[in-house]
């Protein structure tokens, strides 16, 4: 069973998280069309590469992001959303 | 008769101690340590099985846990190996898979019949006509099988453990125990396994025919076992690489989930069988099963044996053999020269030595039990023919043939290692080795003594260093000398019967015949000749394989590549995989009180909630009548504890759930509750729930019970997107819940509590904290299942006293409980659908008229862009209460029933049930929008195929009673 | 019937008296009840000296009886400070206040008190019923227990997916992990001069926790110790 590092707890089996989903920015609702919308709605790129994503430690109640490359599966980073909005710099790193 | 020969200096035998078994009817002895085959050859029986296909007699071929014609049964266990399993007083043994007995298999015939039995014979023969094929199936599967399946197999918990260490290293053989006790003595903790009941590996049984490496194995294992810090697990195997080195370690008692910082694989290799016509007649055996038989169990292989080679193995196994009292007829080396001073100490020992020579075929004796010679003829190695111009008999009992080697690598391959075929030594090694795997010894291509012990301090280095500690690193080493493995030995024969794989009976031609069928890519190849696909997973075969293949296709071995190498390593019991089977639940604190007053309990999510209270001898649909009735006419209590119950605390409180639900909460009045409905991004209708404002900073939420533990996470998620000033607490399990239903329930309440519970003081959809029955409650009133229905939320401990309060005033009052299967129909009854029950995964809100809980002019809220689309677009499907006909008799339809319309499908059925108070069937279905007007018809097609017709009416279908 | 009944002529409105949340799954028939902090708890199973060397080989004992108090927000950790209470300077890890509570930082902001013997900080904390930004009171309802003995880590191992030995816990760290399934917190202890692990999962699965605990400590030579065990 693969590992995964939550940045709060530390280093646990995978069997203690809850995948949460691709890490995605919604497009403005306010101004995007609904074709745009819809794309972002349905569409997934399953394209394997660095992906971020959404995990979850279920005994800490602990969302994360996961920097993890899909074709390798190789987790690269994890952090707080949180974290890494309020360093524009890592961000704008990627 | 007997084979047994004095004490071997290290044997694992314990003599002082006499077992007493039967095989097949006959009483035999062994001594204590002896396995099934060991003592069985020890007492001169050679026929110990059948193989699988063409029920020809087996002997013993590896005796290392992979003679899978050797599969006995004690009539408990299945197949039990016979080459690995210890013999226990008292046992009752026979073989499986035979008709008859094994020495006199009644399906032996099939053996004569097999050139019409070629490789994917099954498939092509029986494909056509459809219909015969279930009586060709029946024939084929009585004849071709392994054991009898014992159906009356006792469960037998076997332990699943997760362990810890910094190396975990897998073989206990020379570079294995090397490479552990270096580790152990960096300061590491070291866990060390090996499948065979004592360590030491080949250290153990491979010794030329002289006893000092026993002497070198006591060394080590004393060192080893001086170590705190390493643990050693023999008769345990590793099973299985998973990510993130973990290894299940499986043995009789359980399986050891081991999670290692670093990994040394020093798994050793399988001896390869060469092939040739009549290889796996019973005393033709590899040369390390010779060794092993007289090293571990003091059994001596053959009287009269021949050794046939293609490396220098065979030639140590010709002087173990000498040792054991074996009459060495002849070396048989298929190579123009063997090893020098092998050479000269055989010729010492007055043994002839055949050069450039192979096996042709060896000659059955009368009965086919056994040898009694083998054609020996030229061989030319470079063109891979046998020159038989000249061919000669020798007389003999036995064969010992060595011709190479194949890594244990399947963890290696399992861990995504990269192999490359080494063509100095004629085997797959690593290359590439993930992070923290390392190899060492056999598997590693490293074949001389000194050189594997060598080769386990590097591994070792490796590991310490890979795990920040100071080591020395060093070069990798390389093998010197002649190949331990022949490229190509395979002894062509016009007549067949050369086996290649004897799990399966395929011989070279099946190949042959595979890659002329089109089936030429070796994963291809094995589907279509099964090659690797019998109990030994192709530990003996595999390789032997991939080289006929090469040949054919005239590609170098590495442009053939492996197939895919999955857990299990060997065959793994079911019981180890279930280990203790754990079903996580939950239970109010009310529990045994349901229990006690003989509730059903239904699993809801993780809960067992009471769904119903039977009287004696009650049926379920009475009980909920009656249940329902009571709630009608008088008062019910249920325990709703299971509820999902969220606390929103903080100023932004409102703001988020405004963003959260469709709804509208900044301006809700503490005090007041308002309805929570929850939608995904694309619109879909995923849960519901109350909002109690408590205070303006405090709201108290209770969702539907199912779907609360994965509505918590995302709000959760969104406050980790959001960032609001609040505070999410889940108090699920932290605070219980009764609701008490009924025209009753106000005035039994009114004598627990000081609330003014008057409707103009508390009105439907309030909520009010007040103490009842001396408990802090938060009251909220609803009208779920009933217009007068008070939901106490109270800390889950204070739950039962509370229930006990409101039962001893209630029951002058007719209050009885009512389960989770009434409360479904009551809410029926009053007319509201059930996210999860009466929507699914496509289900918006506009499709079941919940129109009014969406508030479109909020500036957000999840899933309102793609309802401003879907709100541009007409209805296909909408969701209305319905009933059936007053007196209607006929087949009751049930949920999920379609609804037709001609010859199409315009909708389903998402709840129905019979309300007994109001008379008739009731019940929601979807259907398209022009049925969806009052007084509409459509119908349902029931399980019976009988259509029943339904009209529309409005809710709450109260006001549907029949004398309404 | 196991654990309690109600005696419907017996139950006095004035009377409110818990149960703990492992007592459905208690022998009915062995086990003594008494009632510690309002709760009816299990304080002894089939003698002291039984337990007593059940505690010494894998002893499960009920202490959900214990008082406990739950606060989370940015501010807990200054409000438990304004009330007194020594608070965990990291994330994940404990300490003892005043050697009466047991004070645990559960991640960073959320905290879960609980009295030890002769403790009172968490009745008189729930006391205080102000309300506070950026202070959020966590309602709490836990089965918690104590697991002790020689074979506790074999337990252990069957049971829960990390190294929990001593020498991968620290002896004041706080792991939320998952136990036989389901979201637990553990820690590891010293009671009366011996070592124990301390465990705490939601009361609900108190009676599941309890059942599995016990049907291996049954397999391994211990079993159930009461809590008179540690009532001194």
């Amino acid at each position: 069973m693969k590992l995964l590092n939550c940045p709060i707890n530390g280093t646990r089996p995978l069997s203690e998280f809850i995948f949460g989903g691709e890490y995605r920015v919604a497009p403005d609702q306010d101004s995007c069309s609904d074709a745009q919308w819809a794309a972002y709605v349905h569409n997934r790129n399953g394209s394997p590469g660095d992906k971020k994503e959404w995990w979850y430690h279920s005994p800490s109640g602990t969302w994360f992001i996961a920097e993890r490359n899909t074709l390798t599966d190789k987790v690269s980073r994890t952090y707080l959303l949180s974290n890494a909005n309020l360093n524009p710099a890592l961000e704008s790193a990627q | 008769m007997t084979l047994r020969i004095a004490k071997q200096t290290g044997e694992w035998l314990n003599r002082d101690k006499k077992i007493h078994f039967e095989f097949e009817g006959q009483a035999l002895t062994a001594f204590k340590g002896d396995t099934i085959t060991s003592a069985l050859w020890a007492a001169g029986l050679t026929v110990l099985g059948r193989s699988f296909k063409y029920h020809r007699a087996r002997g013993i071929l590896s005796l290392a846990n992979h003679d899978v014609n050797i599969l006995v049964t004690d009539g408990i266990d299945t197949n039990m190996r016979a080459d690995v399993v210890e013999v226990t007083e008292g046992m009752k043994l026979s073989a499986v898979n035979t008709s008859g007995s094994v020495k006199k298999d009644k399906n032996s015939y099939i053996d004569s019949i097999s050139p019409l039995l070629p490789v994917g014979f099954y498939y092509k023969a029986f494909h056509t006509p459809r219909r015969l094929f279930p009586f060709w199936e029946n024939i084929i599967r009585k004849a071709a099988g392994l054991g009898i399946v014992n159906f009356n197999y006792p469960r037998i918990l076997k332990r699943k453990q997760h362990t810890h260490c910094d190396v975990l290293v897998i073989g206990a053989g020379p570079s294995g125990l090397t490479a552990a006790y270096l580790a152990a003595q960096a300061g590491l903790t070291v866990t060390i396994v090996d499948e065979n009941k004592q360590a030491g590996g080949s250290l153990g049984y491979d010794r030329a025919g002289d006893a000092a490496s026993v002497a070198q194995l006591q060394d080590l294992l004393n060192k080893v076992t001086s170590q705190d810090n390493i643990t050693l697990l023999t008769a345990s195997y590793a099973a299985g690489y998973y990510p993130d080195h973990l290894i299940p370690i499986v043995s009789a008692q359980g399986i050891s989930k081991v999670r290692a910082r670093a990994v040394i694989v020093a798994s050793g290799a399988f001896e390869q069988p060469p092939v040739f016509r009549y290889n796996d007649l019973p005393a033709v055996m590899l040369g390390s099963a010779a060794q092993r038989l007289i090293y571990r169990y003091g059994v001596k292989p053959f009287n009269h044996g021949l050794v046939l080679t293609a490396n220098d193995y065979g030639y140590r196994v010709a002087l173990d053999l000498l040792q054991a009292g074996t009459k060495v007829v002849a070396v048989v080396d298929m190579r123009k020269a063997g090893d020098a001073a092998y050479t000269a100490k055989l010729i010492e020992h007055g043994v002839k030595i055949y050069t450039g020579h192979c096996v042709y075929e060896a000659l059955a004796s009368s009965d086919k039990s056994s040898v009694k010679g083998a054609v020996i003829c030229a061989y030319d190695d470079k063109n891979n023919l046998a020159l038989t111009s000249n061919k000669f008999t020798l007389a003999c009992d036995g064969i010992a043939m060595s011709a190479g080697w194949t890594g244990a690598s399947a963890l290696l391959y399992q861990a995504g290692t990269g192999m490359q075929f080494n063509y100095q030594i004629e085997q797959f090694i690593p290359s590439r080795l993930p992070d923290g795997m390392f190899a060492a010894g056999k598997v590693n291509g490293v074949f001389n003594l000194e050189q594997r012990l060598q080769d386990g301090v590097r591994a070792a280095n490796a590991a310490i260093g890979y795990l920040g500690l100071k080591a020395v690193q060093t070069e990798a080493i390389t093998h010197t000398g002649s190949s331990p493995s022949h490229p190509y030995p395979m002894v062509p024969h016009e007549k067949g019967k050369n086996f290649v794989d004897f799990d399966e009976d395929i011989q070279i031609k099946d190949f042959v015949n595979a890659a002329k069928e089109g089936f030429d890519n070796i994963e291809l190849m094995k589907r279509f000749t099964t090659v690797g696909m019998g109990p030994s997973q192709g530990k003996h075969s595999n390789m032997n394989a991939i080289r006929i293949l090469a040949k054919i296709r005239n590609l170098p071995v590495e442009k053939i590549g492996t197939t895919t190498s999955r857990p299990f390593f060997h065959p793994t019991p079911i019981g180890h995989l279930a280990g203790r089977g754990f079903h996580a639940h939950r239970l109010t604190s009310l529990h045994d009180w349901h229990h006690t007053h003989g509730a059903v309990f239904t699993d809801i999510g993780a809960w067992k909630r009471a769904a119903y209270y039977p009287a004696p001898g009650q049926a379920k649909q009475d009980a909920i009548q009656a249940e329902a009735m009571a709630v009608r006419h008088s008062a019910g209590i249920i325990d709703s504890s299971s509820f999902g119950k969220i606390e929103l605390h903080g100023p932004d409180a409102a703001e988020f759930l405004e963003r959260f639900f469709t709804g509208v909460y900044k301006t809700q009045k503490v005090g007041a509750c308002r309805y929570l409905m929850l939608l995904d991004e694309s619109g879909v209708v995923v849960d519901d729930g109350i909002a109690s404002r408590l205070a303006e900073d405090l709201f108290y939420l209770s969702i539907g019970t199912s779907n609360a533990a994965a509505v918590y996470r995302e709000m959760q998620r969104y406050q980790q997107m959001w960032q609001l000033n609040l505070g999410l607490v889940n108090v699920t399990g932290a605070f219980g819940a009764i609701g008490i239903a009924g025209p009753a329930a106000r005035i039994i309440l009114a004598t627990l509590t000081d609330l003014d519970l008057s409707d103009e003081a508390f009105p439907i959809s309030c909520v009010r904290e007040a103490k009842v029955a001396g408990v802090a409650a938060r009251v909220i009133r609803l009208s779920f299942v009933s217009d007068k229905t008070y939901e106490l939320h109270v800390p889950m401990s204070q739950v039962p006293h509370v229930w006990h309060a409101l039962m001893t005033v209630g029951e002058k009052h007719g209050l009885r409980p009512f389960g989770s299967d009434t409360q479904r129909l009551l809410r029926l009854e009053m007319g509201h659908a059930m996210p999860g029950v009466d929507t699914d995964g496509l289900t918006n809100p506009f499709e079941i008229a919940a129109d009014w809980a969406i508030k479109m002019n909020k500036a957000y809220f999840i899933g309102q862009r793609s309802l401003a689309i879907l709100a541009k677009r007409p209805l296909r499907k909408q969701l209305v209460p319905f009933v059936l006909a007053q007196n209607f008799a006929g087949e009751m339809p049930m949920d999920c029933n379609l609804v037709i319309e001609g010859q199409d499908i315009i909708g389903r059925v998402t709840s129905i049930s019979y309300s007994q108070f109001i008379g008739r069937c009731i019940g929601f279905a979807y259907v398209t929008p022009d049925k969806t007007a009052l007084g509409s018809t459509f119908s349902i097609r029931t399980d019976n195929g009988s259509l029943v017709t339904a009209t529309v009416v409005a809710t709450p279908f109260l006001n549907n009673q029949k004398d309404a | 019937m196991q654990g309690f009944d109600v005696n419907k002529q017996g139950f006095d409105v004035n009377k409110i008296v818990q149960v703990s949340p492992t007592a459905h799954a208690q022998s009915a028939e062995i086990t003594q009840w008494q009632i510690v902090n309002d709760m009816k708890i299990a304080v002894g199973f089939e003698g002291a000296d039984i337990e007593k060397y059940r505690k010494k080989v894998l002893g499960v004992t009920d202490v959900s009886c214990l008082a406990r108090y739950g606060v989370k927000g940015p501010q807990a950790a200054q409000w438990l400070a304004d009330h007194e209470i020594a608070i965990p300077a990291n994330s994940n890890s404990w300490t003892m206040c005043d050697q009466k509570t047991l004070v645990m930082r559960l991640g960073s902001s959320e905290f879960l008190l609980e009295d030890q013997w002769g403790g009172g900080a968490c009745k008189q904390l729930a006391a205080d019923s102000s309300r506070q930004a950026n202070v959020y009171k966590v309602a709490r309802a836990d089965a918690a227990f104590i697991l002790s003995g020689s074979a506790v880590l074999n337990l252990l191992s069957e049971l829960c997916a990390i190294d929990l030995s001593e020498q991968s816990l620290s002896s004041k760290e706080v792991v939320m992990t998952q136990v036989a399934g389901i979201s637990a917190t553990v820690l590891r202890q010293t009671i009366a001069g011996e070592p124990v692990y301390r465990l705490w999962c939601d009361g609900t699965y108190g009676a599941y926790m309890w059942q599995v605990l016990l049907d291996i400590a049954v397999e391994l030579g211990g079993g159930a110790v009461g809590l008179a065990q540690y009532q001194n």
